[in-house]
């Protein structure tokens, strides 16, 4: 009530005040909404869209390991719940690779809203930076010391010898691992000396991708029989996943409203 | 009659803000809550960071005395209820943590000449540990400082000036935190040397 009065009080007085008033508020209103509106596009980066498990904006990886990664990443999220998506990047836009994770985790929000089980692997290969972004509820989990030994004994070497689709596989196998409740074997690698294990899951790793296609594949035409069976990857894993609304576009994969808080570990090549 | 009025008064004008600086107050200090909360979890992991780094570098007993004594002062500080709108102990407790980030700021440096230490397994777990909360404590303030400048904007800005001196002329702007600490918590490569 008062508000209003107050509002009211001077204009009121002369017509012809009022209508200037009246276009004045209507201009600095206008103002503030262009103002409101403008901020944030400058104050944030701007983010690449969400249009899958993996968003290969920098294109380091071959349409089959996407297509390996993505089923294992939709496996991941069936067996446990836990979004993981693989993100590269043309440029940081001047943030360090920290500050864009977060933001970027919390602007797809990635993992369940009430669980925040999101995670993030963001590869920028020009700023040579790699960084496992780990939400608020899988800290306990997928610790920042486990990230820096995934980091530091599967991604890296693989980075600095060039190869970075098989650095990018590797990570994200361990991070499947770990999130699987198998983390053990990466966490005895703390112990054990990098280079040693390395090359014997250069030899698993293809097996485990092709048991791991298998796999699905048998799922897939096992449920083709009562489903409309539509087939392909990104059937299975909107059907599998329990987002609902997604946000059209983005082929049946979305985040869930998970909020990240700054746990993992990044490392540079 | 009045009643009637007072309620259709409360539901009306739920819409046009009367609300907002209730709702942002307990945002911020949520946030707020969080900032705590990671550096008390930093403030956690300093002694076993000691103990190790005592292991192999048992003489570098300054650069560990300040960490310990920085650690103590923090944990030993009171606050005091009223800390986000109290410019004094605000300040007291950004000097203190300020002295904690300084210390293991100076702490990390000497581990670089001990190799031995900085290849112990203990060691780079504690390391991996603390980067990642000193991150968490980055993450932590940039939300509070969001948070408070929504409030201390709702405080200022119509129509939460209107509000506040119907409703809330108790409420007062909350701290913010200085850009120098937060510099100085990113470890800058020092090229002169």
């Amino acid at each position: 009530m008062r508000m209003m009065a107050a509002q009211r009080g001077q204009p009121a007085n002369l017509a012809s005040w009022r209508h200037g008033a009246l276009s004045r508020l209507l201009a600095a209103l206008l103002a503030l909404i262009a103002f409101a509106a403008a901020v944030p596009a400058v104050a944030a980066p701007v983010f690449p869209p969400l249009t899958g498990r993996i968003v290969d904006g920098a294109d380091l990886l071959g349409p089959d390991i996407e297509a390996a990664l993505t089923a294992r990443l939709s496996a991941l999220e069936d067996k446990t719940g836990d979004q993981l998506v693989i993100v590269t990047l043309p440029s940081l836009q001047g943030e360090t690779i920290e500050e864009f994770g977060v933001a970027l985790g919390r602007h797809w929000a990635i993992g369940e809203k009430d669980k925040n089980n999101g995670v993030l692997l963001i590869v920028a290969p020009n700023e040579r930076k790699v960084r496992i972004e780990v939400g608020y509820g899988l800290e306990g989990v997928l610790t920042d010391a486990l990230t820096r030994v995934i980091i530091e004994t599967s991604i890296l070497p693989h980075f600095r010898a060039g190869d970075m689709a098989a650095g990018v596989a590797e990570g994200a196998k361990d991070i499947v691992a770990v999130l699987s409740g198998a983390g053990e074997e990466v966490a005895q690698r703390m112990v054990a000396p990098p280079s040693a294990s390395d090359d014997v899951f250069d030899t698993i790793f293809p097996i485990l991708i092709f048991i791991m296609i298998v796999i699905v594949i048998v799922i897939i035409i096992r449920n083709g029989g009562t489903g409309s069976g539509s087939g392909g990857w990104s059937s299975s894993s909107s059907s599998g996943s329990s987002w609902g609304s997604s946000s059209g576009s983005s082929g049946g994969f979305s985040g869930g409203g998970g909020s990240f808080g700054g746990g993992g570990s990044s490392g540079s090549w | 009659m009045r009643f009637l009025v007072l309620v259709l008064a409360v539901f009306t004008l739920a819409g046009c803000g009367v609300n907002a600086i209730p709702t942002y107050e307990e945002q911020a200090r949520a946030a707020w809550g969080q900032v705590e909360n990671q550096y008390q979890r930093r403030a956690d992991l300093i002694p076993n960071l000691v103990e190790t780094v005592k292991g192999y570098a048992a003489h570098e007993k300054e650069v560990l005395e300040a960490v310990v004594e920085a650690r103590a002062k923090a944990t030993q500080m009171q606050l005091p209820a009223d800390i986000l709108t109290n410019p004094e102990a605000f300040e007291r407790f950004q000097q203190v943590q300020g002295q904690i980030t300084g210390a293991l700021a100076r702490l990390l440096a000497v581990v670089e000449n001990y190799p031995d230490l900085k290849a112990n397994q203990n060691f780079l777990a504690l390391q991996s540990q603390l980067e990642g909360t000193e991150n968490r404590v980055s993450v932590a303030r940039r939300d509070y400082i969001e948070a408070v400048r929504l409030y201390n904007t709702e405080l200022k800005t119509i129509p939460g000036v209107i509000w506040k001196s119907v409703l809330y002329s108790d409420r007062q702007p909350m701290q913010q935190f200085s850009a120098s600490e937060g510099a100085k918590e990113v470890p800058k490569v020092n090229f002169g040397k």
